[in-house]
């Protein structure tokens, strides 16, 4: 279980729907920060993934070492957070 | 231990599959649907849906998938998040291979829809994700008094460019052709945009251009003159058309059109026995939401009726309620 998890997403990306639906159903905890009510988190987002998308999913291992995963990717999120 | 079988696993959840999967479950079969994208297919990364029977109003795309999903989970279909990525025929019953391991079931409907075209055009793959998009509802809040161009001119381009004038300060349209192929409704809601979006006719698109990882123009050419035309712009949205998504059928020995669509019979059965398609990825589909409902209706009571046996006959059957 990671220590942290904050998605990025916005009020009509359904693929954000699909990472917060997936994690949820798995039992992860996760922080939300959505672009739409928090647009000047935007530069942080943009500065985490170096795209211009969303979600974004930073993992925060209890090393503090971070992965990123942008979009839904089942093959890189699953073992971002196992 | 012996393998648990499925009655009919869907393969993609967007609007055939769901509504399949709203009969099959009804009719008490075990239905699995498989997603590795988006619940709802396209239709949840749509905008807005406007021409959805039922929906005096229209409906957001989220929430009209978010809507078909409580509709099938309620009658008992179940989800897994993953990829298809072979159906292999073992006569009565068919294995899919999949990211999640082995399915087995005694049908299959495939539904994996479309997914937007690229253009092809040189700088469209550098600046993925860095200035060149496909899904306006997740990537359009990037660009708040931004510069944007989308390109296409069917009923996505201008439904999707009319969304981004939330975000953007100008937009310029690029349509190949000398008139839009969006509906005449759309057209007219476009109209009401005029102040935020200029729409350029007989204009192709040649090359994204751009530096430091961020698009900063677009050349085309004026199809009437030959003269090349440089639009400045933060990004790119492309709407040009929709291609099948049957890449995971490569290895299976499903008949496919030369585009890449599923070929049916007029049960919507695939070559495969017990394997069924609907909605755009069938070869003939004609792209709509509520088609793709409707195909997805009659495929659940042709999967019914082949389950219990009966021989599909040549000629479509009248199916009472």
């Amino acid at each position: 279980m990671p220590k942290n998890i904050t998605i990025f997403t916005t009020n009509t990306c359904a693929y954000c729907s699909m990472v917060k639906r997936w994690l949820g159903a798995k039992g992860y905890q996760y922080e939300e920060v959505n672009l739409d009510e928090h647009p000047h988190r935007q530069q942080e987002a943009l500065a985490i993934s170096g795209q211009l998308t969303v979600p974004i999913t930073v993992v925060t291992k209890h090393d503090d070492s971070q992965q990123v995963v942008v979009g839904f990717n089942l093959a890189q999120l699953a073992p971002a957070v196992a | 231990m012996a393998e648990k079988v499925w009655d009919v696993i869907m393969v993609g959840a967007g609007p055939a599959a769901l509504s399949a999967a709203i009969y099959t479950t009804r009719e008490d079969l075990k239905t699995l649907v498989f997603e590795k994208g988006a619940v709802g297919g396209l239709a949840a990364v749509t905008d807005w849906i406007d021409n959805y029977p039922g929906f005096p109003k229209g409906v957001a795309g989220l929430e009209f998938a978010d809507s078909l999903w409580a509709q099938a989970e309620r009658f008992g279909t179940e989800l897994e998040l993953g990829e298809v990525t072979e159906i292999v025929d073992e006569g009565a019953h068919k294995r899919l291979k999949t990211t999640s391991g082995d399915f087995v079931t005694k049908t299959v409907l495939i539904a994996t829809g479309s997914d937007y075209k690229k253009i092809g055009v040189p700088g469209e793959k550098e600046f993925y994700a860095h200035g060149v998009h496909y899904c306006a509802t997740c990537d359009g809040a990037f660009y708040r008094d931004k510069r944007l161009v989308v390109v296409g001119g069917g009923n996505s381009a201008v439904q999707e460019a009319m969304f981004l004038t939330k975000f953007a300060s100008h937009i310029d349209l690029l349509v190949r052709g000398d008139k839009f192929r969006a509906s005449d409704v759309l057209q007219h809601e476009l109209e009401k945009h005029k102040d935020k979006i200029t729409v350029h006719f007989n204009t192709t698109t040649d090359e994204i251009v751009g530096a430091d990882n961020k698009v900063t123009k677009v050349i085309g050419t004026d199809k009437l003159t030959g003269n090349k035309i440089e639009f400045e712009t933060d990004g790119v949205f492309v709407f040009v058309g929709l291609s099948p998504n049957s890449a995971f059928l490569k290895n299976t020995k499903i008949e496919l059109d030369e585009i890449g669509f599923v070929k049916t019979n007029q049960h919507l059965e695939t070559s495969m026995p017990g394997v069924f398609a609907a909605g755009d990825i069938r070869s003939g589909a004609t792209m709509q939401i509520a088609s793709a409902a409707g195909e997805g209706a009659t495929a659940a009571l042709m999967i019914r009726q082949h389950l219990e046996g009966h021989t599909l006959s040549p000629e479509p059957s009248m199916v009472s309620n």
